[in-house]
């Protein structure tokens, strides 16, 4: 049972990370992106490129990856968000047109194989891949009866530590307070001074690079990288996260990360799989039910 | 079998050994030059199917150019139409509907999975046209393609090993060597070739003296398998069978490792492409699995269609080339002796289809015949996973 707890605190934390990105970009601009889990997948695909394809080591592939993913969401910002927003199109219009830049994104990975346009990126297809044995070095700890991965732990840390930065970046510096203004009134924020539209910008380039790190950290941890990680296994449950936390709260789409990871493991623990999503999301139906604004949320309240 | 019947199939299936598993012009009663026998694919090119897919589609391109090369069938080029159906079952229903309704087309292929088969199928036999599938597993794919209806259809082939032959044999073989005690089975439950193989698995072991201590059941879109491996090796077992699709069961191998685990996966058809063998890696060496073909078989049928598909692609194909290969085969041999008049649809498409259940030929998966229910008739090749992409043979199996 301890080893359970241990696989939720894991996969809580890849869910955390990556419900982070989406609840920011929801927070200040109001919309979904739903594009973020094709940058999440990209991050895995680039980094595997850069390693297994280019011969690049893990430290610099994954940065640049992050880099990378981080230029993909001021692509989805300047492609798919700010010209519905020149024209006061409706939230769901932003909605649909991030879909479709994911399709766009998983179909250019699905589709490559040697000798096509892609090929430099990803060769194969619709298949799954893992980093090249030796990577990063992955000692593996028996304590105990207990499986403790380097790498899972590295993970762990990882997002810990990136998660307080950001709510420090938040709280405590200009632009934190310039993201809160935005997300609070946006024309408040411009009658102050504000430039609004880089916030946006900014705002997609940090929700992606997170996104895309912690595709990579999935990549490296579950050994799972193909042009699906994104859709299949963590878009539903980044959503049901930042419900779960209320949508828009960074502390919130922490803790739901954190909670999804657990029910889901001792659902599966307890009552097996046929009943492990179920499970999961008659908790966030109870949740929504009692606390509709979610645990953490603040509809009247302030954002972020 | 009538013997003069056998003795001219044999005929053909010779000369068609001798030219490298092409068809080749002579032994045909009527000349087909010039007309074209158009065929169509649905496969999943993308998708949980796209590991399987692509393969069957490179290797039924390869059978294609090779015909066309070597003179056609009786003179007659062969035209394939591939599409993909993005391993959705509701998508490869309409692409069928699409290709059959074009009004052309003499047989189809496909599609990739069981899932859409049970859409597909029946609607090619209500249609009248011949599909045979390359790379349908599970139950009830042939004759009874409208299960629970125990009606044959008269219109539907499958060149692809079943698992509920794949499967039984490998236990089979791997007990008799190693005398396993218990087992957990770990199946996907969310599409139908995975869930047959759990079914198929669950009803075996028992008659191997193995006891299943836990079947544990996940979704294909279970993000970390260190949840159900964990709860796997809880039960301490001797094997652990996998019966998924796609990358899963390399995931799971390369988990379970990671968590200590040091005995035996088995499994079925989802193993056998070289792509879950390479993403595994040194956690899949050992993984067992009855395959339909062996890439290192040297009779001739087979070393030609391995060294043919290695020059136009430039990789080693897997079992899923080698069935879309054989495929395209069967067809062609069927088209050749078919008596085709190309001008009536329907009755071409009948006329191929009682061919085909007489079609004896020499094919990279071994000597090709279809049973009475239109199922393959054909050696198993139990196959180990080599650690690095590849697969040892273990065993080999002749039909019963």
């Amino acid at each position: 049972m301890t080893q359970q707890v241990l696989n939720a605190i894991f996969i809580g934390s890849i869910y955390a990370l990556f419900a982070v990105g989406y609840t920011l970009v929801f927070g200040v601009l109001d919309v979904l992106n739903l594009a973020h889990s094709a940058v999440f997948m990209l991050g895995a695909v680039i980094t595997y490129s850069l390693v297994a394809l280019h011969g690049m080591p893990f430290l610099p592939a994954a940065i640049i990856a992050v880099f990378v993913c981080g230029l993909l969401g001021l692509l989805i910002e300047f492609v798919a968000l700010r010209p519905l927003r020149r024209r006061n199109a409706p939230p769901i219009s932003a909605l649909i047109s991030t879909i479709g830049l994911a399709l766009i994104f998983v179909a250019i990975v699905e589709q490559a194989t040697p000798g096509t346009l892609f090929s430099w990126l990803w060769q194969d297809g619709a298949n799954s891949v893992q980093f090249p044995a030796g990577t990063v070095p992955n000692p593996t700890y028996h304590l105990a009866g207990l499986t403790i991965e380097a790498t899972k732990l590295g993970i762990l840390i990882t997002s810990v530590v990136l998660m307080l930065v950001l709510g420090y970046v938040i709280r405590y510096t200009q632009i934190g307070r310039a993201l809160r203004a935005v997300a609070e009134n946006r024309r408040a924020a411009t009658l102050l001074g504000i430039n609004v539209d880089r916030i946006f910008a900014s705002t997609l380039f940090l929700s992606s690079a997170l996104g895309g790190l912690a595709g990579i950290l999935f990549g490296l941890a579950i050994s799972d990288i193909s042009p699906y990680i994104g859709r299949d296994q963590v878009e539903l449950k980044g959503l049901a996260v930042i419900v779960l936390g209320g949508m828009g709260s960074i502390p919130g789409a922490v803790l739901g990360g954190y909670l999804l990871g657990l029910i889901e493991v001792f659902a599966f623990v307890r009552f097996g799989s046929n009943v492990e999503a179920g499970v999961a999301f008659a908790a966030l139906f109870l949740v929504l039910v009692l606390r509709p604004q979610g645990l953490f949320g603040a509809r009247l309240r302030e954002r972020l | 079998m009538r013997s003069a019947a056998r003795g001219i199939t044999i005929a053909l299936a010779l000369a068609l050994a001798a030219c490298g598993g092409t068809t080749s012009t002579g032994g045909g009663t009527t000349s087909y030059q010039g007309k074209t026998i158009q065929l169509g694919a649905i496969l999943s090119l993308t998708g949980a199917g796209g590991v399987y897919g692509p393969s069957s589609k490179n290797g039924a391109d390869l059978a294609v150019e090779m015909i066309n090369n070597s003179g056609g069938v009786n003179g007659a080029k062969i035209s394939l139409d591939t599409r993909d159906d993005a391993s959705d079952k509701a998508q490869s229903a309409q692409v069928a509907q699409t290709l059959i309704q074009g009004g052309q087309l003499l047989a189809l292929l496909g599609p990739t999975l069981s899932n859409s088969a049970v859409a597909v199928h029946p609607l090619a036999e209500s249609f009248k046209i011949p599909i045979l599938a390359v790379s349908t597993t599970g139950i009830n794919i042939v004759p009874n393609c409208n299960a629970p209806s125990t009606v044959p259809c008269r219109y539907v082939f499958r060149d692809s090993l079943g698992e509920e032959t794949a499967i039984p044999t490998n236990i089979k073989i791997y007990a008799a060597k190693a005398h396993p005690k218990t087992g957990v089975l770990m199946v996907a439950n969310d599409d139908k070739f995975s869930k047959d193989g759990g079914t198929i698995v669950t009803n075996t072991v028992g008659q191997y003296g193995i006891t299943l201590l836990d079947t544990i059941q996940f979704s294909k879109t279970t993000a970390d398998f260190a949840t159900p491996v964990t709860k796997a090796l809880s039960k301490k077992p001797d094997v652990i069978f996998i019966t998924s699709l796609g990358g899963i069961p390399a995931t799971i191998m390369i988990e379970a490792r990671k968590q200590g685990f040091t005995g035996q996966f088995l499994g079925g058809n989802g193993f056998n492409t070289a792509k879950v063998s390479k993403q595994a890696g040194a956690a899949g060496q050992g993984a067992e699995s009855g395959s339909a073909w062996y890439l290192d078989n040297t009779f001739p049928s087979n070393a030609e269609f391995v060294k043919a598909y290695q020059t136009k692609y430039g990789s080693a194909p897997d079992q899923f080339a080698a069935q879309g290969y054989a495929a395209i085969l069967i067809l062609a041999d069927a088209a050749k002796r078919a008596n085709l008049t190309f001008s009536d649809v329907a009755g071409d498409r009948s006329k191929l289809r009682d061919a085909m259940e007489t079609v004896n030929i020499q094919t990279p998966l071994g000597p090709f015949q279809f049973t009475s229910t239109h199922d393959v008739k054909q050696t198993v090749w139990v196959i180990l996973m080599d650690g690095h992409g590849g697969f040892n043979l273990l065993a080999s199996v002749n039909p019963s």
